[in-house]
């Protein structure tokens, strides 16, 4: 097959690649219950709203200590010891469509839709 | 000859590792999985068009095995051992399709299944469908690096007719 067949094929993957991804960014929505999962079990649920005093949480696994961070309406791995740090680079955790994931340490933090089992003084289950 | 391919085979595998060190020493730009040249790959696909599948296999396993010791990325070493020896596969079934002017096609279409492979396993690793959300991105990045590879190893042995034969 000639070259220009592969590049029609290929600029047209690009191009509904392109469209999903604005799709995908447009109808994220942010919300305020987050969940920290460590194989595949949740560890915490927390109510980013009910948040008053910046606190960390440390989780360990495999690959070093994760420091995640909680602060009023945010939240982000503040630094790991994995070796990619892909989950530090992440930044904080701003929609639904793209969880915080630290592979190595199999961590998942992600926006969760109910607000069952929280306490509602701290926030935190 | 056979002298030679040996000799081949190690220059090929020792620059692998230090293009995967090199890469591996550059913090991510993105914080997506799998988004990444994947300079080594060009090394692979280099001794499979001019040495042979063995000669590949042994550029790339080497270089997994080496490359993790030497970054310090024991964990992650199963991932890339597994992930490696699924797109050697891919690229040993399509090498029949693809000769020396289509590398760069094989090589887009591997770095596609790679992307793609890596957001079904950690997917599945995690439990978290979310994850498969980076799927557009991922094909994007997999299509601009395979075909730059993939140019790089075509447009070398084009050039290096002389010394390859
Ligand atoms: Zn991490």
């Amino acid at each position: 097959m000639k070259n220009r067949f592969w590049i029609i094929i290929f600029s047209a993957v690009l191009i509904i690649s392109a469209g999903l991804w604005i799709l995908i960014s447009n109808l994220s929505l942010s919300a305020n219950i987050v969940g920290i999962y460590q194989n595949n079990r949740l560890i915490k649920k927390i109510d980013l709203n009910s948040v008053t005093e910046p606190y960390e949480i440390t989780i360990s696994g495999e690959a070093g200590k994760n420091i995640v961070q909680v602060s009023n309406g945010h939240i982000k791995m503040k630094s790991a010891q994995c070796p990619d740090k892909i989950c530090v680079n992440h930044g904080e955790l701003i929609s639904n469509t793209s969880p915080i994931v630290c592979l190595p340490n199999k961590i998942v933090i992600k926006f969760e839709n109910s607000s069952e089992n929280i306490d509602v003084k701290t926030g935190v289950k | 000859m056979k002298t030679k391919k040996l000799v081949f085979t190690a220059i090929l595998t020792a620059l692998a590792l230090v293009a995967f060190s090199i890469e591996a020493a550059i913090p991510p730009i993105t914080p997506i999985y799998g988004i990444k040249l994947g300079i080594a790959n060009v090394f692979t696909l280099f001794a499979l068009y001019t040495l042979g599948p063995y000669e590949a296999a042994a550029v790339l396993f080497v270089r997994i095995t080496l490359g993790s010791i030497f970054t310090g990325q024991a964990v992650s070493f199963i991932y890339s051992l597994s992930g490696g020896l699924l797109s050697f596969i891919l690229m040993l079934i399509l090498k029949r399709f693809f000769q020396k002017d289509k590398v760069w096609v094989l090589s887009v279409l591997c770095a596609i299944a790679h992307n793609v492979g890596q957001i079904i396993a950690a997917v599945i690793i995690t439990q978290t469908f979310q994850i498969a959300f980076y799927l557009p991105v991922l094909l994007i990045s997999g299509i601009i690096a395979g075909a730059f590879t993939g140019l790089c190893v075509q447009f070398t042995l084009l050039h290096l007719k002389r010394f390859v034969n």
